[in-house]
């Protein structure tokens, strides 16, 4: 046991840190504050690209896929670093759904996908929520029929994050209609391209100025390749593939950030007593409450990050990771406000906004994370069965 | 970073767990209840005698010559047990500072039977208004030929067994660490009633005298020595409360699977499977602080902020696993002929040992706005 970085990682989270102050322009910076948490823009995609060209995307995948060959450690140090740096990074494409595709996805979808993945070119959005399957993705509507050498697809899915910046949607659909056969089994994915004749896209615009989508598919024809792993196949990698993201969207980079930008602000502005925003006991044990909170997310991510490093994502771990990491943030932003005051409720456009109106948004934002991702509820479920041997509880 | 345990960890642990659950049952621990001293005299014998009361011992003095991430182990398994064994004050906060500071022959005469299980000794911490040993109010006065040590140490552990007490007092230059023997001139010794049971007292000296040989550490090093041990044995309390917390939870799960209400198991329930999902929460938050501080202090670096986080986890994770446990057992969890109680004691001692969650996030809160 040494649970410290070793001198290569703390040389890499440097460089990390080094690259990213030069990366984030004002001009990037001002770009994506303004496109909230999606990018898209020009400058954007030329950051992508170029964090694809520099080998970050891929510094933890295999070096057959075009990566640079580390682990997943380093890996994750690259995407707390992203996070850090305040960059909309695509990690649902990057992290969570890419591992899953370059595994599954037949030969030439991968071939075609992967280098794009790797080189900062594409955005995959996520189709499995439905006006009528959220948590309970197995009842969803959306079908797809085999005709020849193609499958047909129709449906609607909701809350397709980043689908009008995306070239293709990860799409569940269900592909065997016997009422004797589970759900479980009847599920299966494909990867549907935005171009396609009959796809179509509309805005859902959200109370943290995010635009997700709701996504149609009207007889809409793909290859056969275009189906990823085998038929029926789909709910076994949409777990993988929720496991993966449940790390990546507690990655702690953001909310330390977050914490040091607070710890600065309350060091450099005064009281009216001369004394600084700090020197407030109750100041402290707010900060002291995040660090410590914090700590635990922390290695939480690490040793989640490690253990993805020997091929051992255990269920329980995941849903630990996002139950307890979601639930803190809301916490933590609350507690970073409070430091602030009054003005942690000034838009990032007002006149006399703290921190760019940072927590403002956040508190806009944030309040999708505890159902997002798999609801809290149903992560305490795994974590009973799971990591307590528990009996699957009955819904 | 590097989680895992390599194999002289895994070795450590699993001989002390096999040992433990053998030995260390209900039913013994009922027996124990029944003696005066809440102790297991042949279970310490028996880690002598298998070596593992000198797992962080120097060869030189018979032990195994390991490190702290090997005795923490061993800790932890008595904390999953709650076994009657003093292995905080005896093998952290008082044979660790007598390696590390001691005279060769401080560590002959005192090591070399404390491996052997023939030798006791054992740390007072803490005083009624200062708890930690770096800010002592016992005074030593210093004359020719010796130390003379005056006032009141309390929750000092087995004191009337042990052959010296570590004891930290205010010199006119600065602290001192002296070692005394309980059955020094001026020595008195009252029993305390501890939560636990375990057996405490308070230690009252009355111009106590100590010689040079039985001198810790005088001088400007001393304050440091203190704080040495302080967050040994705080990061030690962490990691025994890894073990109570993690069984705690363990019993609730299958308490709850076999307990049934309206047909079911009531840990088929959702209400009861996220109460039980929460305490596993807080256990692995534990876990990992307690870790990362052990894994530190191992290797000397610079961890008082991580053992002050650790501990902090320490105090809350102990006192909601506590009362979840308790809550999800009804009524099993008071009977004293079943096995919870006694972890819900040991969880609250060590949750207001050296420090408690609002003591250190004061404490960590200071440093921020110091950094």
């Amino acid at each position: 046991m040494k649970i410290e970085f070793t001198p290569e990682q703390q040389a890499l989270r440097k460089e990390l840190q080094t690259y990213f102050e030069k990366l984030m322009t004002p001009e990037l910076t001002a770009e994506v504050a303004e496109a909230v948490g999606e990018g898209g823009g020009p400058l954007f995609w030329q950051a992508m690209e170029q964090l694809g060209k520099d080998g970050w995307i891929g510094i933890g995948w295999p070096e057959e896929l075009g990566g640079r060959g580390m682990s997943e450690m380093e890996q994750f140090i690259f995407v707390e670093a992203v996070m850090r740096a305040g960059f909309p990074f695509p990690f649902l494409t990057t992290e969570s759904v890419g591992p899953i595709l370059a595994k599954y996805a037949s030969g030439r979808m991968k071939e075609k996908l992967v280098p794009k993945i790797m080189g900062g070119k594409i955005i995959i959005g996520i189709g499995y929520s439905e006006p009528g399957a959220g948590t309970d993705l197995m009842s969803l509507k959306t079908t797809a029929r085999k005709d020849g050498d193609e499958w047909v697809i129709n449906g609607q899915k909701m809350w397709t994050s980043l689908a009008h910046h995306a070239d293709y949607v990860w799409l569940a659909a269900k592909t065997n209609f016997d009422p004797e056969v589970k759900a479980h089994s009847a599920i299966s994915l494909f990867l549907v391209p935005t171009s396609a004749e009959g796809y179509s896209c509309t805005p859902v615009n959200t109370l943290g100025d995010v635009r997700t989508n709701a996504t149609y598919y009207d007889n809409i024809r793909v290859p056969a390749d275009h189906l990823v792993g085998e038929e029926g196949m789909g709910m076994r990698m949409i777990f993988e593939q929720l496991n993966r993201e449940r790390l990546s969207l507690v990655n702690v980079g953001a909310f330390m950030q977050l914490f040091e930008e607070v710890v600065s602000w309350t060091k450099e502005n005064k009281l009216p007593s001369g004394e600084r925003v700090i020197d407030q006991p109750w100041v402290q044990i707010n900060l002291a409450k995040c660090k410590s909170g914090l700590e635990a997310l922390k290695l939480i991510c690490y040793r989640q990050a490690s253990e993805m490093s020997k091929g051992n994502l255990k269920v329980e771990d995941a849903s630990i990771a996002k139950v307890y990491g979601t639930e803190f943030f809301v916490e933590l932003y609350r507690h970073l406000a409070e430091v602030i005051g009054i003005g942690s409720t000034l838009h990032r456009h007002s006149k006399g906004a703290v921190l760019g109106g940072k927590l403002e948004e956040i508190y806009r934002r944030a309040s999708v994370i505890t159902f997002g991702g798999g609801a809290n509820e149903i992560q305490r479920d795994l974590i009973a069965s799971a990591g307590l041997g528990m009996p699957r509880a009955k819904r | 970073m590097d989680f895992s345990f390599n194999d002289t960890q895994q070795d450590v642990q699993k001989l002390t767990r096999q040992i433990l659950s053998e030995l260390s049952t209900p039913d013994r621990l009922n027996q124990i209840d029944q003696q005066v001293d809440r102790f297991d005299e042949s279970l310490w014998q028996q880690l002598a005698t298998s070596g593992l009361l000198g797992v962080a011992i120097d060869e030189r003095y018979g032990g195994m010559g390991f490190g702290f991430t090997e005795l923490c182990l061993l800790i932890e398994e008595v904390g999953r047990t709650v076994a009657a064994l003093p292995v905080i004050p005896v093998l952290v906060s008082a044979a660790l500072p007598i390696q590390k500071y001691g005279s060769n022959e401080q560590k002959e005469r005192l090591l070399t039977g404390l491996v052997k299980g023939e030798t006791f000794i054992t740390a007072a911490l803490s005083e009624a208004m200062s708890e930690f040993p770096g800010a002592p109010e016992v005074m030593a006065v210093v004359t020719e030929s010796d130390y003379l040590l005056t006032g009141t140490k309390i929750a000092v552990p087995f004191a009337d067994k042990a052959e010296c007490i570590l004891i930290t007092a205010d010199t006119v230059d600065g602290i001192g660490l002296f070692l005394v023997n309980p059955k020094a001139k001026g020595v008195v010794l009252t029993r305390q009633r501890s939560t636990t049971n375990e057996p405490w007292f308070e230690l009252t000296m009355n111009d106590v005298s100590v010689a040079a040989e039985d001198v810790l550490v005088t001088g400007s090093e001393a304050v440091e020595v203190a704080d040495w041990i302080s967050e040994r044995t705080m990061a030690a309390s962490c990691v025994m409360q890894v073990g109570v917390v993690d069984e705690m939870t363990r019993m609730t799960a299958s308490y709850t699977c076999e307990r049934v209400q309206f047909n079911a198991p009531i840990g088929s329930f959702q209400a009861v499977q996220h109460r039980a999902a929460d305490c596993l929460i807080d256990s692995t938050c534990l876990k990992l602080t307690a870790y990362q501080a052990v894994s530190l202090l191992d290797e000397d670096s610079e961890a008082t902020a991580e053992v002050l986080i650790a501990k902090i986890w320490a105090g809350d994770a102990g006192h909601r696993v506590s009362y979840a446990a308790q809550h999800l057992h009804g009524g099993m969890g008071i009977d004293k002929d079943y096995h919870l109680w006694r972890y819900c004691l040991w969880a609250r001692q060590l949750e207001m040992s050296l420090g408690n969650s609002a003591s250190h996030l004061s404490a960590l809160g200071e440093r921020i706005a110091r950094e």
